[in-house]
């Protein structure tokens, strides 16, 4: 009988208790969507990096890692590449000699890190060919193609067909320079990236690191897309017992920025979850408080025939779950549907671009979210409720009959 | 056998700013199947008096003994409880559940009392026919007149079988045919069921139907009629 008394009592104000279902709803709905923006955002970023060059796994010498120094090369690549093919799990490899180097143009210069890619290995790992804006994607014309960003084209005010020259140390530890052409432009959309990154073949690369004419078995990195995203840890653990002499590593340690976004997102969604509840529990206390304030004198006979303390506060604290009861289901459904939404169609963020890219961000966010944020937001809803019943609850109790009664 | 005893109630409101005595000793016993009336003018603390016997209200000297028990001694907790067992409340303004049926009212005291389904469905039966809503069952409160609302909170006062049924001022609210109708249920029921009543009243149609009739002035009883 009391939970029936309790919904038939939220029900007595149907506008009042609409008004806090509603903002109870509209808060889980908009917990879901910031929750679902923000993670969408992460994942964006986080494949972005993923696609653009970080990959699934990196192996490299262990001592390259600290210094990106060239001697620090994988001993035998063509043998870590066919170890790394006898993996299951590996969907793709591509192996790329490094180098940090000046880039300098006629206008400017700076400092770049340069990878010596073989272009169809690369197309399999990393979307970089389908992110050239201009030229093409190193074609096999000519020694000493590079690939500059449209950012570092505009740093150094140089054109397609532009000469640029490359410095660095060599194997030898020796100062080398080499002129480049620039024959394609990219843009990821990443600008932090685009403005380091430059791409060349990588028997160009080698050529030069090594003073050699064909040294295509000089590496320093293989990257690495795996079959099953989930997968992951597993292959990577694999390989390091394979390749035990290197240094295998997700993409988690290959750029601890990645894994620090992934962590807290779960805790990003939790903060915005708590500060819309927090301002939720005034709106239920101030719901709550005029249902127990109007009833002051129903509440005083209840007393007076027998319903005890604890059954009274229970009912108050029951009404105010139920209209959190109600308002949930609204909430999660709206949520929802946002999400599901924004997740096929994406949600322009273009007019705000700019600052996103400078961050490594997409143009264009779509909603994503852990499934674990619905139950986590029903259940802040149902504590919330509970919470904010409290007040009005003692407040109730605290009601002496024979006072009650007599109240109007 | 006496189901209540009172010795020298007192009751002062205010005790520490403008004292008010409201009771100034009392003594009453009311016997198992009495039918009484407590009268006196406004101020005279036939209220009072009620709710201390009901165990609403604390008596600030002197002894309130309910089938033997000192109610006077109890928590607030065992008060609601003793209540709930021992006696049935009928209000002067119904103080129905707005938001239940009739008959769920009349149900409700026997559900706090943790009563099995049956009994409760057949003590409402038997109840709601003993104040001739039999049809109005499923009625809720705003749409029942105040007569027919006052013999629901009959129903419920006795809904418990409570010890004794106190009603404050009953009939205050309702037209005469009502009243007419609402005394003779109750007493019919003191009667056939021999359920002891007390009303606190002004209404001379109460009085003239009461069996005991004690008369309050100033806290205190002048008189105590037997008839």
């Amino acid at each position: 009988m009391i939970p029936i008394l309790a919904w038939r009592n939220i029900w007595r104000s149907p506008t009042r208790s609409l008004v806090v279902i509603m903002a109870v709803a509209l808060g889980i709905w908009a917990a879901l969507s910031l929750s679902g923006f923000a993670t969408g955002m992460m994942k964006s970023y986080v494949n972005n990096a993923i696609e653009n060059s970080v990959a699934h796994i990196q192996i490299h010498q262990a001592e390259f890692l600290d210094e990106y120094k060239v001697e620090f090369h994988l001993a035998d690549a063509g043998k870590v590449e066919q170890e790394v093919r006898n993996v299951e799990g590996v969907k793709a490899l591509s192996v790329r000699s490094v180098s940090s180097a000046m880039i300098a143009s006629s206008k400017g210069a700076r400092g770049v890190m340069v990878k010596g890619i073989i272009p169809e290995d690369e197309r399999m790992v990393s979307t970089l060919s389908e992110k050239i804006v201009e030229g093409d994607y190193l074609s096999n014309k000519g020694k000493n193609s590079i690939l500059i960003s449209r950012e570092l084209a505009d740093k150094l005010q140089v054109k397609m067909r532009s000469k640029i020259v490359l410095t660095f140390q060599n194997l030898d530890n020796e100062i080398t320079s080499a002129a480049f052409r620039v024959t394609g432009v990219f843009d990821t959309g990443n600008t932090p990236y685009d403005q380091g990154h430059v791409f060349v073949r990588r028997p160009d690369l080698n050529r030069l690191l090594t003073g050699e004419v064909t040294t295509a078995e000089l590496a320093h990195e293989v990257a690495i897309l795996v079959n099953d995203i989930e997968s992951i840890e597993a292959v990577a653990k694999e390989l390091q017992e394979a390749l035990p002499a290197l240094k295998v590593q997700t993409y988690r340690e290959v750029s601890p920025d990645l894994e620090l976004y992934e962590t807290q997102m779960q805790s990003v969604s939790m903060i915005y979850l708590v500060v819309i509840m927090l301002a939720l529990v005034f709106g239920i206390i101030n719901t709550m408080l005029m249902a127990v304030l109007e009833r002051v004198k129903e509440l005083g006979m209840l007393m007076a025939i027998g319903m005890n303390k604890l059954k009274v506060f229970g009912m108050i604290l029951l009404e105010a779950v139920l209209l959190g009861v109600v308002a949930t289901p609204i909430g999660l459904l709206l949520g929802y549907a946002t999400i599901t939404y924004v997740k096929n169609n994406g949600l322009d963020m273009s007019a705000y671009s700019s600052s996103l890219k400078n961050y490594g961000m997409a143009e264009i966010i779509y909603f994503d979210i852990d499934p674990s944020v619905y139950w986590q937001a029903s259940l802040m809803v149902f504590i919330t409720a509970l919470i904010a019943a409290i007040y009005p609850a003692l407040k109730a109790i605290r009601l002496r009959p024979v006072e009650a009664l007599r109240s109007l | 056998m006496n189901v209540i005893t009172t010795k020298g109630v007192e009751k002062i409101y205010n005790p520490d700013k403008i004292p008010v005595k409201a009771l100034n000793g009392v003594d009453l016993d009311i016997e198992e199947g009495e039918f009484t009336a407590i009268v006196g003018p406004s101020g005279s603390g036939k209220t009072t008096l009620l709710n201390i016997i009901g165990g609403l209200d604390r008596p600030t000297a002197g002894a309130v003994e309910v089938g033997g028990q000192d109610i006077s001694e109890l928590s607030d907790n065992q008060l609601i409880d003793f209540r709930k067992e021992h006696i049935g409340f009928v209000f002067q303004a119904y103080n129905l559940i707005p938001v239940l049926t009739a008959s769920e009212n009349v149900e409700f005291v026997m559900l706090l009392q943790n009563q099995s389904k049956e009994k409760r469905d057949a003590r409402v039966k038997e109840l709601m026919e003993a104040v001739g809503l039999e049809e109005k069952m499923d009625k809720r409160p705003s749409e029942l007149s105040g007569g027919q609302q006052q013999r629901v909170a009959v129903a419920r006062a006795l809904a418990s079988k409570p010890t004794f049924v106190l009603a404050d001022e009953p009939t205050a609210n309702l037209d005469s045919s009502s009243t007419a109708n609402l005394l003779d249920i109750m007493a019919r029921l003191n009667k056939e069921e021999n359920i002891t009543f007390i009303f606190s009243t002004h209404d001379q149609r109460v009085i003239d139907r009461a069996r005991r009739v004690v008369t309050l002035v100033d806290g205190q009883i002048a008189t105590d009629e037997r008839r």
